[in-house]
């Protein structure tokens, strides 16, 4: 009864329950309201320019695959380099409806929320059908079997007459409460959709760790032979991080292709996969925290990189194509340092500013 | 029917090459269990060295195929040295995402040099005309690449199965705390696994380039398509490479002959591997000659 609330030094749980709260202290919970707050108001005082809103959607979009990634690679311990082929997954399902039906069917304008949740189910579908190879392998042939779904599903695409051989395809403006959404209000409006997005999202990936269904991930990550031996099935807990991460990867293609208004083959390859890969790295594997940090260094570091090839490619015109060069070359150099020397990621850092102000004034 | 003997040799000829960089990735997966995702890299970095020296510097052909095979092996080595060394004892799984950065960061310098954009092809150096038998026709530089790449298959057999280091490297995949206690030094085992694969990619890119023409998009997918080799073949087993880079070359020729412009598919020789390897996964994951010792989850 004693317990503060507001403040603590060090861990006193008593029971269980108390173990698995959400927010550790009323400080965590005011700030977190705090920041959500603010996330939602800042566009209303600032205005921002489309540019900028796109790189900001851009970035959330990414926060909510790499949720998915987080779940599969970080939690569940598979590595994915197909995790682009999921989220073209869903972006083509919505691509599907628009061919069928034409792209300002009411079912895409209207619906759109409907269309999204199914886009991620179908992600989970897929996400179980590449995953079912886990029943009888360890992740060294899941990267492969992750693998050759990322080229199954470039050539799918790319031959297909029936998504105009990987062109864009074309999805119309969607409608709210207040009439169409037109295109001043577009990227602010599907700021808001995919804000609501991230944030049930991340309620659900953090809940899902505090049940039963969540924990096995990691019980089955850490040691598959005591899992067994626990009653937890080590092959279709795989085969359902899967299906789970296929379904935020499937959420993510929708908005994808929502936001940009169209769906078009060349977003989601190999390298693709790699980035997402890079973004679940450099946050952290298997932290919550590092699902928001991953993408917004990446994206960055992205911008950055595009300005600097700009600069180079001024100066030094006899190199090659630098623009293309430095990407690769810098995604590359981020996770192989990562993983060297910060293999806990971003979040890492994050979670010693937080014991240092959790303990302040003493030093441990 | 002579169409039919034709994509045959042709496949051959595919999957021999095939064979030839799924050795490199056999061997440091055979030795250090890892799974190296950038060895089409290597592979690709093995051809464009060769091309360098043939024709910027102007070493014959024979001279700087030998020479980038040895540049690559010291490249390969200096990578391992570099990224993995430090790796030693971590989880696998990170030495598995380093190889994928790895090839990012590969890719990068690849595309920084001449060599990312455009395509070059090594000049001419064997008789030009054909040889035909049986109403079947094979270039001179298909033959010659094929012989080598037997030649080097075999040297490389042998060596696992004779040499000190190659039965040391057999140890060390085997059980490393016993081969230490033998005093076998596992990092340079790990090292000279690295640095032999280079050498071996280094062949086949040379290889390939002098059939195919060097360009870094074929070469790429040149470099993805050997998981499905490995995979088929077994991943530790040399000699399930070989039988399974023919296998694969054939069913590329197959596919590309029989397939494309029937029934509206196209472009089914670069899907068909990776359908085979997903089935492969699905229902003998230890391929067709891999140990059988797979953990089960």
């Amino acid at each position: 009864m004693s317990e503060n609330r507001w403040l603590a030094t060090g861990n006193f749980f008593t029971s269980y329950k108390a173990e698995q709260r959400i927010f550790l202290t009323h400080v965590d919970r005011v700030v977190f309201i705090g920041f959500l707050v603010l996330m939602f108001v800042w566009p209303l005082i600032f205005e921002v320019g489309n540019k900028y809103m796109l790189v900001i959607d851009s970035i959330l979009i990414a926060i909510i695959a790499v949720y998915g990634l987080n779940l599969l690679t970080g939690f569940a311990g598979l590595i994915s380099i197909g995790h682009a082929a999921f989220v073209g997954v869903g972006a083509y399902t919505v691509a599907t409806f628009a061919q069928i039906l034409g792209s300002n069917h009411v079912l895409l304008t209207h619906a759109w929320p409907l269309m999204i949740v199914l886009a991620g189910c179908v992600g989970a579908i897929f996400g179980a059908v590449v995953g079912l190879p886990a029943l009888r392998l360890k992740h060294l042939y899941l990267v492969i079997a992750t693998l050759s779904f990322q080229m199954i599903f470039q050539w799918a695409i790319n031959f297909s007459k029936f998504f105009d051989q990987g062109q864009t395809i074309a999805i119309g403006r969607v409608f709210w409460f207040t009439g169409k959404v037109v295109r001043k209000e577009h990227y602010l409006f599907w700021y808001y959709v995919i804000l609501v997005f991230v944030v049930v999202l991340g309620f659900a990936v953090r809940n899902l760790l505090r049940t039963k269904h969540g924990r096995c991930l990691v019980a089955v990550r850490d040691n598959d032979r005591a899992a067994d031996a626990m009653g937890m099935h080590p092959g279709f807990t795989k085969v359902y991080a899967f299906a789970v991460s296929g379904f935020f990867a499937g959420v993510a293609g929708a908005l994808h292709a929502y936001m940009w208004r169209g769906v078009g083959f060349e977003s989601f390859m190999l390298h693709h996969s790699i980035s997402y890969l890079a973004m679940a790295i450099v946050g952290g594997l298997g932290t919550l925290m590092g699902s928001f940090f991953g993408p917004v260094a990446i994206l960055m570091l992205d911008l950055q990189v595009e300005n600097l090839a700009e600069f180079v490619g001024h100066y030094f015109t006899a190199l090659g194509d630098v623009s293309t060069a430095f990407r690769p070359l810098s995604f590359g150099l981020v996770i192989v340092l990562f993983l060297m020397f910060e293999p806990r990621g971003i979040a890492n850092w994050w979670r010693i500013i937080r014991t240092y102000f959790k303990l302040w004034p003493f030093r441990y | 029917m002579s169409y039919f003997f034709q994509l045959v040799v042709s496949g051959i000829v595919v999957g021999s090459i095939y064979a030839l960089s799924a050795l490199g990735f056999v061997l440091i997966y055979k030795s250090s269990r890892v799974l190296n995702l950038a060895h089409g890299q290597i592979i690709a970095s093995g051809a464009f060295i060769t091309y360098a020296l043939t024709v910027w510097v102007g070493i014959p052909i024979v001279i700087s195929f030998l020479l980038s095979m040895v540049i690559t092996f010291f490249l390969a080595m200096s990578v391992e040295r570099v990224f993995l060394r430090r790796l030693i004892g971590e989880p696998i799984i990170s030495v598995i995402m380093v190889t994928i950065g790895l090839m990012s960061i590969i890719d990068g310098i690849i595309y920084m040099t001449p060599f990312g954009a455009g395509n070059f092809s090594f000049p001419e150096f064997l008789p030009n005309t054909p040889i035909a038998f049986w109403g079947v026709s094979i270039s001179w530089t298909q033959f010659v690449g094929v012989i080598i790449t037997f030649i080097m298959i075999g040297g490389f057999t042998w060596f696992f199965k004779a040499s000190t280091v190659g039965i040391s490297m057999r140890a060390v995949s085997d059980d490393q705390f016993a081969s230490m206690s033998i005093g076998i030094s596992v990092p340079k085992v790990f090292g000279l696994a690295w640095a032999a694969a280079g050498l071996s990619a280094a062949a086949a890119g040379g290889i390939l380039g002098n059939i195919t023409g060097l360009n870094f998009d074929v070469l790429h997918s040149f470099g993805i398509i050997v998981f499905p080799v490995v995979i088929v073949g077994g991943l530790d087993s040399i000699f399930g490479a070989v039988v399974a880079g023919i296998i694969m070359g054939l069913i590329q020729q197959f596919a590309a002959g029989y397939l494309d412009g029937n029934w509206g598919l196209n472009g089914t020789a670069d899907v068909l591997p990776y359908i085979i390897l997903l089935i492969i996964l699905l229902f003998k994951p230890h391929g067709l000659f891999g140990i059988h010792e797979i953990e089960r989850v």
